[in-house]
Protein backbone atom coordinates (compact mmCIF):
# COMPACT_ATOMS: atom_id res chain seq x y z
CA UNK A 1 0.00 0.00 0.00
CA UNK A 2 1.71 3.67 -1.13
CA UNK A 3 2.08 6.19 0.24
CA UNK A 4 -1.19 8.91 -0.35
CA UNK A 5 -3.36 6.15 -0.44
CA UNK A 6 -5.52 7.44 3.16
CA UNK A 7 -5.60 10.52 0.72
CA UNK A 8 -7.29 8.75 -2.22
CA UNK A 9 -9.63 6.47 0.07
CA UNK A 10 -10.88 9.86 1.45
CA UNK A 11 -10.94 11.83 -1.96
CA UNK A 12 -12.78 8.21 -3.27
CA UNK A 13 -15.79 8.86 -0.43
CA UNK A 14 -15.54 12.54 -0.95
CA UNK A 15 -18.09 12.19 -3.49
CA UNK A 16 -22.02 11.37 -2.09
CA UNK A 17 -22.70 8.56 -5.12
CA UNK A 18 -19.36 6.65 -4.63
CA UNK A 19 -20.31 6.78 -0.57
CA UNK A 20 -23.42 5.39 -1.88
CA UNK A 21 -21.97 2.86 -4.28
CA UNK A 22 -20.15 1.78 -1.19
CA UNK A 23 -22.40 1.21 1.11
CA UNK A 24 -24.62 -0.63 -1.56
CA UNK A 25 -22.06 -3.03 -2.31
CA UNK A 26 -21.37 -3.71 1.44
CA UNK A 27 -25.21 -4.08 2.27
CA UNK A 28 -25.54 -6.66 -0.64
CA UNK A 29 -22.16 -8.60 -0.13
CA UNK A 30 -20.98 -7.90 -3.42
CA UNK A 31 -22.56 -6.34 -6.58
CA UNK A 32 -21.64 -5.82 -10.43
CA UNK A 33 -21.96 -2.12 -12.03
CA UNK A 34 -25.58 -3.51 -13.80
CA UNK A 35 -26.88 -4.53 -10.66
CA UNK A 36 -25.89 -1.09 -9.00
CA UNK A 37 -26.95 0.64 -11.86
CA UNK A 38 -30.26 -0.58 -12.12
CA UNK A 39 -31.47 0.73 -8.02
CA UNK A 40 -29.73 3.86 -9.09
CA UNK A 41 -30.38 7.18 -10.96
CA UNK A 42 -27.03 6.72 -13.27
CA UNK A 43 -25.80 4.58 -16.32
CA UNK A 44 -24.14 1.10 -16.04
CA UNK A 45 -21.27 3.20 -17.86
CA UNK A 46 -20.97 5.98 -14.65
CA UNK A 47 -21.44 3.63 -12.35
CA UNK A 48 -18.54 1.21 -14.04
CA UNK A 49 -16.52 4.40 -13.87
CA UNK A 50 -17.08 5.36 -10.10
CA UNK A 51 -16.35 1.81 -9.14
CA UNK A 52 -13.40 1.49 -11.03
CA UNK A 53 -12.10 4.72 -9.13
CA UNK A 54 -13.18 2.55 -5.72
CA UNK A 55 -11.43 -0.35 -6.96
CA UNK A 56 -8.10 1.91 -7.15
CA UNK A 57 -8.66 3.77 -3.88
CA UNK A 58 -8.73 -0.06 -2.31
CA UNK A 59 -12.13 0.32 -0.70
CA UNK A 60 -13.48 -2.29 -2.87
CA UNK A 61 -12.09 -5.24 -4.59
CA UNK A 62 -12.70 -6.13 -8.06
CA UNK A 63 -13.04 -9.85 -9.67
CA UNK A 64 -13.57 -11.07 -12.88
CA UNK A 65 -16.63 -13.04 -13.37
CA UNK A 66 -17.46 -14.24 -16.67
CA UNK A 67 -18.12 -10.74 -18.34
CA UNK A 68 -19.06 -8.94 -15.13
CA UNK A 69 -16.73 -7.45 -12.69
CA UNK A 70 -17.88 -8.14 -9.48
CA UNK A 71 -16.88 -5.75 -6.65
CA UNK A 72 -16.76 -6.33 -2.55
CA UNK A 73 -15.78 -4.08 -0.20
CA UNK A 74 -12.39 -4.20 1.97
CA UNK A 75 -12.76 -2.57 5.25
CA UNK A 76 -9.22 -2.32 5.74
CA UNK A 77 -7.88 0.91 4.32
CA UNK A 78 -11.04 3.29 5.67
CA UNK A 79 -10.70 0.78 8.97
CA UNK A 80 -7.36 2.60 10.05
CA UNK A 81 -8.27 5.85 9.07
CA UNK A 82 -12.21 5.95 10.55
CA UNK A 83 -10.74 4.08 13.30
CA UNK A 84 -8.23 6.79 14.11
CA UNK A 85 -11.04 9.61 13.67
CA UNK A 86 -14.01 7.84 15.74
CA UNK A 87 -11.51 7.24 18.68
CA UNK A 88 -10.09 10.44 18.62
CA UNK A 89 -12.91 12.44 18.26
CA UNK A 90 -14.59 10.61 20.95
CA UNK A 91 -12.19 10.83 23.86
CA UNK A 92 -12.01 14.87 22.81
CA UNK A 93 -15.74 15.00 23.14
CA UNK A 94 -15.59 13.05 26.81
CA UNK A 95 -12.48 15.51 27.67
CA UNK A 96 -14.42 18.52 26.88
CA UNK A 97 -17.08 17.97 28.66
CA UNK A 98 -15.34 16.84 31.99
CA UNK A 99 -13.38 20.23 31.42
CA UNK A 100 -16.88 21.79 31.45
CA UNK A 101 -17.53 20.37 34.78
CA UNK A 102 -13.95 21.36 36.15
CA UNK A 103 -14.28 24.59 35.23
CA UNK A 104 -17.92 24.83 37.20
CA UNK A 105 -16.42 22.97 40.34
CA UNK A 106 -13.56 25.94 40.26
CA UNK A 107 -15.36 28.52 39.61
CA UNK A 108 -17.58 27.47 42.31
CA UNK A 109 -15.01 27.00 44.83
CA UNK A 110 -13.69 30.70 44.48
CA UNK B 1 -1.93 11.85 5.40
CA UNK B 2 -2.25 13.42 8.18
CA UNK B 3 -6.05 13.00 9.89
CA UNK B 4 -7.71 16.09 12.19
CA UNK B 5 -10.27 16.04 14.70
CA UNK B 6 -11.24 19.15 14.90
CA UNK B 7 -14.19 21.11 18.28
CA UNK B 8 -14.64 23.94 19.48
CA UNK B 9 -16.50 24.66 22.99
CA UNK B 10 -17.17 27.58 24.28
CA UNK B 11 -16.59 27.36 28.33
CA UNK B 12 -18.90 29.88 30.76
CA UNK B 13 -15.40 30.65 32.28
CA UNK B 14 -12.30 33.46 31.23
CA UNK B 15 -8.92 32.53 29.83
CA UNK B 16 -7.35 32.60 33.14
CA UNK B 17 -9.09 29.65 34.22
CA UNK B 18 -9.37 27.92 30.92
CA UNK B 19 -5.34 28.63 31.16
CA UNK B 20 -4.82 26.86 34.53
CA UNK B 21 -7.65 24.07 33.91
CA UNK B 22 -5.48 23.12 30.42
CA UNK B 23 -1.75 23.47 32.33
CA UNK B 24 -1.85 22.65 35.77
CA UNK B 25 -1.59 19.31 36.16
CA UNK B 26 -3.80 18.98 38.81
CA UNK B 27 -6.45 20.36 37.27
CA UNK B 28 -5.79 18.17 33.70
CA UNK B 29 -6.20 15.11 36.17
CA UNK B 30 -9.78 16.53 36.34
CA UNK B 31 -10.44 15.97 32.81
CA UNK B 32 -7.14 14.87 30.94
CA UNK B 33 -6.17 12.05 32.21
CA UNK B 34 -5.42 10.15 35.23
CA UNK B 35 -1.81 11.20 36.36
CA UNK B 36 -0.35 14.19 34.83
CA UNK B 37 3.40 15.46 34.92
CA UNK B 38 3.50 19.20 32.84
CA UNK B 39 6.18 21.73 32.88
CA UNK B 40 4.00 24.06 30.60
CA UNK B 41 6.56 26.32 29.24
CA UNK B 42 8.18 25.70 25.39
CA UNK B 43 10.18 22.93 25.15
CA UNK B 44 8.73 21.80 28.68
CA UNK B 45 7.90 17.89 28.73
CA UNK B 46 4.60 16.49 29.95
CA UNK B 47 3.74 12.71 30.59
CA UNK B 48 0.12 11.60 30.53
CA UNK B 49 -1.08 8.25 32.22
CA UNK B 50 -4.66 6.74 31.81
CA UNK B 51 -6.03 4.17 34.44
CA UNK B 52 -5.93 1.57 31.52
CA UNK B 53 -1.99 1.49 31.47
CA UNK B 54 -2.16 4.27 28.89
CA UNK B 55 0.49 6.42 28.59
CA UNK B 56 1.64 9.14 26.03
CA UNK B 57 4.52 11.35 26.30
CA UNK B 58 4.91 15.11 24.46
CA UNK B 59 6.87 18.19 24.41
CA UNK B 60 5.60 21.44 24.86
CA UNK B 61 6.39 23.16 21.62
CA UNK B 62 4.25 26.31 22.27
CA UNK B 63 3.17 28.21 25.31
CA UNK B 64 1.26 31.49 24.96
CA UNK B 65 -0.74 31.97 28.39
CA UNK B 66 -4.44 32.22 27.73
CA UNK B 67 -3.85 31.85 24.01
CA UNK B 68 -2.22 29.14 22.69
CA UNK B 69 -0.90 26.11 24.01
CA UNK B 70 0.47 22.99 20.78
CA UNK B 71 1.98 19.57 22.47
CA UNK B 72 4.09 16.92 20.40
CA UNK B 73 3.03 13.93 20.86
CA UNK B 74 6.13 11.29 20.53
CA UNK B 75 4.00 9.28 18.12
CA UNK B 76 4.08 12.20 15.78
CA UNK B 77 1.46 13.14 16.32
CA UNK B 78 -0.08 16.79 17.79
CA UNK B 79 -2.74 19.05 19.96
CA UNK B 80 -3.22 22.50 19.46
CA UNK B 81 -5.69 24.44 21.91
CA UNK B 82 -6.49 28.19 21.03
CA UNK B 83 -8.37 30.05 23.40
CA UNK B 84 -10.20 33.39 22.55
CA UNK B 85 -12.29 35.47 24.48
CA UNK B 86 -16.26 35.64 23.29
CA UNK B 87 -19.29 37.10 24.97
CA UNK B 88 -20.33 34.67 28.00
CA UNK B 89 -16.95 32.87 28.23
CA UNK B 90 -14.06 31.59 26.36
CA UNK B 91 -14.37 29.59 23.10
CA UNK B 92 -11.77 26.32 23.14
CA UNK B 93 -10.79 25.53 19.87
CA UNK B 94 -9.10 22.04 19.56
CA UNK B 95 -6.88 20.55 16.81
CA UNK B 96 -5.50 17.26 17.27
CA UNK B 97 -3.73 15.78 14.38
CA UNK B 98 -2.74 12.57 13.96
CA UNK B 99 0.73 10.70 13.36
CA UNK B 100 1.27 10.38 9.68
CA UNK B 101 -1.04 7.64 7.99
CA UNK B 102 0.57 7.43 5.37
CA UNK B 103 3.28 5.60 6.76
CA UNK B 104 1.56 4.03 9.63
CA UNK B 105 -0.72 1.85 6.39
CA UNK B 106 2.74 1.26 5.23
CA UNK B 107 3.77 -0.42 8.06
CA UNK B 108 0.40 -2.39 8.40
CA UNK B 109 0.96 -3.41 5.00
CA UNK B 110 4.17 -4.46 5.78
CA UNK B 111 2.81 -6.66 8.62
CA UNK B 112 0.59 -8.21 6.47
CA UNK B 113 3.10 -8.66 3.76
CA UNK B 114 3.78 -12.77 3.14
CA UNK B 115 6.79 -14.40 5.20
CA UNK B 116 8.91 -15.24 3.14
Amino acid sequence: MGTGSVDAVFQALGDPTRRALVASVAERGNATATQLAAELPVTRQAVAKQLALLADARLLRATRVGRETRYEVTPQPLGDAAAWLVEVGARWDERLAALGRSLARARAAR
Amino acid sequence: MELHVERDVVFPAGPDEVWEALTEPGRLEEWFATEVELDPTPGGEGIFRWGDGEERRAVVREAEPEERLVLDWDDGGEVVLELEEVEGGTRVHVVETSPDFAAALELHALAWAPVR
